[in-house]
């Protein structure tokens, strides 16, 4: 399997590296309880972590506690700006909002288009107004991060490196669930940790049908249901033998991968505290046979509802277009205007009434 | 205070004064428990056990917890040809359905209207008792109760009971004097006027959905259409509300019941050619 193959060089390649490695590898920037599993210092290599590690509930993961200062993996160097998480709430909301931003991502007829506002804040302070959220991971890849900035933009790397080391090896391109696949068992290891990514990949796959074998299990599901979210998990250690459309094996494609384990397909993906804004604009507008003029300006709208309401979602908002050539992005907008044409607009209808009245 | 006058109570400070003192127990379970407001002002408090305690002791992370959700989405907006109110209509406890067909609005008297959104129990009995004192004012002084002061009526219900575990998110919607009038009351002693509102776990799909449509100058029918769309959307989205919408219009002659619609009919209309 393309996978195994991956890990088995990988592991070779860093035994031989393991003995003049600078202590600047991610691994060691871990926790220090880590250390003990790290002789291999492979990536891929799978061992159960420090057991004080998992007392932490998998309910509480993602959201700091006060006194928790252990474990911090950004701890040496000065503390990077991360998206806030929630702690313990006066109004316990049905499922925890721990991401403090705004993405979102859809797939339609033109490819797939991704938005996500630029706000980083670190528990009230907007740490950076002009972050980027859409990181590309190659030419036909783009993936949104929500979560710890440090965290995204780390693993976002780290699977930029993977798939181009894929590609090498390979003489093709990963395919987006495969490189979803990819990210969410590198994750693995840091299940019930304070790791927090939660990325959705948007990307295109041109395969040709007899590549179906070599990819695994590549769950698809029912993209023309009307279901947006698919909500079965595909769950990676089982096989699922299902109906797999032709047309969905090579197209756009649109996976949500999470730090919790969740690998999620689906045909539109929001994520992050100002998600619920979003998704119902999203829901009302987002259809398979819409232009790409109409995808960005319901992309927008949806962005700036969020920000509008939520106040760790803000400032300017990116979009992302991916298509059968690459991917594409419009220059960054600032939401003031959008903020200032509605309140004009507002004061001017209001204006009139004053005159009829 | 002109409060104090209309239910004949004594002056605010002899209140204060036996609310405050040491022995409350003469303030407790008086066999005329519930006569707030005919003779003297009372805040009647269970005997016994201290409420807030308790509530504090149920809310720590481990142990029983005792969560108080708001789980229900409702929503209502001022616009030129007066409120429109839209709930939904599902009763959830904890993770039981326990009705699809519940009536989250209470129709206060024909010219005011009040949702209901956490605790059924709380909601239905505090409206209740306010439109028992709207009634009273009316008959006490010859005009209509107006709309702030409805709202004022509940907040300081709500505030006789802070912290002790009420669970109310209301908003108190009428057509007065001053034109329509919009007020979001809570269990905490909030009281806010506001041109929009939405309560419950699904408000911010809701917000979404009345934010980007909104225009001052909507017609009914738009106005209509973007009610049952803002719940129809949240309903989707969050587990905790569904059923159908029950939406009213409150115009300057009083309110009236515009529709009562299935929400599972309403988003099958919306998606048609979704995907």
């Amino acid at each position: 399997m393309a996978l195994q193959d991956l890990c088995n060089l990988q592991h070779i390649l860093l035994e031989s590296e393991a003995a003049e490695q600078s202590p600047g590898r991610f691994g060691e920037k871990a926790a220090s309880s880590y250390e003990s599993g790290l002789h291999s210092s492979s990536l891929l290599d799978f061992y159960i972590p420090v057991a004080e590690c998992l007392d932490e509930s998998p309910i509480e993961f993602g959201q700091i506690r006060p006194d928790q200062s252990s474990c911090s993996i950004s701890s040496e160097s000065s503390p990077l700006p991360s998206l806030p998480f929630v702690s313990s709430q006066p109004v316990p909301l049905p499922f925890p909002m721990a991401h403090g931003t705004t993405t979102l991502a859809f797939v339609f007829q033109g490819g797939v288009l991704a938005a996500a506002d630029t706000r980083s804040s670190c528990s009230g302070l907007v740490a950076c107004p002009a972050s980027q959220k859409i990181l590309p991971i190659h030419s036909h890849l783009v993936g949104t991060t929500s979560g710890t900035s440090a965290d995204c933009a780390l693993w976002k790397r780290i699977l930029s490196r993977e798939l181009r080391l894929y590609q090498l090896r390979n003489g093709r391109r990963l395919s987006t669930s495969g490189a979803a696949k990819l990210l969410s068992h590198m994750l693995h290891p840091f299940k019930g940790t304070e790791l927090c990514v939660a990325a959705t990949l948007c990307g295109w796959d041109d395969h040709s049908g007899s590549r179906r074998a070599a990819q695994g299990q590549k769950t698809d599901l029912e993209a023309v249901s009307s279901d947006k979210v698919s909500l079965s998990k595909s769950s990676f250690l089982t096989q699922q033998p299902c109906a797999r459309k032709e047309a969905s094996l090579s197209g756009p494609s649109l996976f949500y991968v999470c730090s919790d384990g969740s690998r999620l397909q689906g045909t539109l993906f929001s994520v992050g505290s100002g998600s619920p804004y979003a998704y119902s604009i999203l829901d009302q507008g987002v259809q398979w046979g819409l232009t790409v003029a109409e995808a960005t300006s319901i992309a927008r709208e949806a962005v700036y509802r969020a920000t509008y309401r939520d106040a760790y979602s803000g400032n300017c908002v990116d979009i992302y277009h991916v298509t059968s050539q690459g991917w594409t992005r419009r220059t960054r907008e600032d939401l003031k205007e959008e903020y200032y044409r509605e309140k004009e607009s507002r004061r001017q209808t209001h204006e009139a009434e004053k005159k009829m009245l | 205070m002109a409060l104090a006058a209309v239910c004949g109570g004594q002056s605010s400070s002899e209140h204060f004064g036996q609310l405050f003192s040491g022995k409350q127990a003469r303030l407790f379970d008086r066999p005329n428990h519930f006569s707030f407001g005919t003779k003297i002002q009372e805040f009647a408090v269970p005997v016994g056990n201290e409420p807030s305690g308790f509530l504090r002791s149920c809310n720590r992370e481990e142990g029983v917890r005792i969560d108080l959700n708001h789980g229900t989405t409702t929503l209502a907006f001022k616009f030129r040809h007066g409120v429109i109110v839209a709930v939904d209509s599902r009763a959830s406890a904890g993770n039981y359905l326990a009705s699809n067909d519940v009536n989250k609005v209470i129709e206060i008297n024909p010219y005011l209207l009040g949702t209901m959104s956490g605790s059924a129990a709380d909601c239905q009995y505090w409206e209740r008792l306010l439109a028992k004192e709207c009634r009273l004012y009316r008959l006490r002084n010859n005009h209509r109760i107006s709309v702030a002061a409805a709202s004022k009526l509940l907040c300081n219900m709500m505030l006789g009971y802070r912290g002790m575990g009420l669970s109310v998110g209301s908003m108190i919607c009428g057509w007065d004097k001053e034109g329509p009038g919009l007020y979001y009351v809570d269990d905490n002693g909030t009281r806010l006027s506001g041109r929009m509102f939405s309560t419950g776990c699904g408000n911010s799909y809701a917000y979404g959905v009345v934010d980007s449509g909104y225009k001052e100058d909507m017609t009914v029918e738009e106005a209509y259409e973007l009610g049952c769309r803002g719940i129809a959307h949240a309903t989707h989205r969050d587990a905790y509300s569904g059923g159908s919408v029950n939406m009213y219009h409150m115009r300057e002659d009083g309110w009236i019941k515009v529709c009562k619609e299935d929400v599972s009919e309403l988003i099958h209309r919306y998606r048609e050619g979704m995907f």
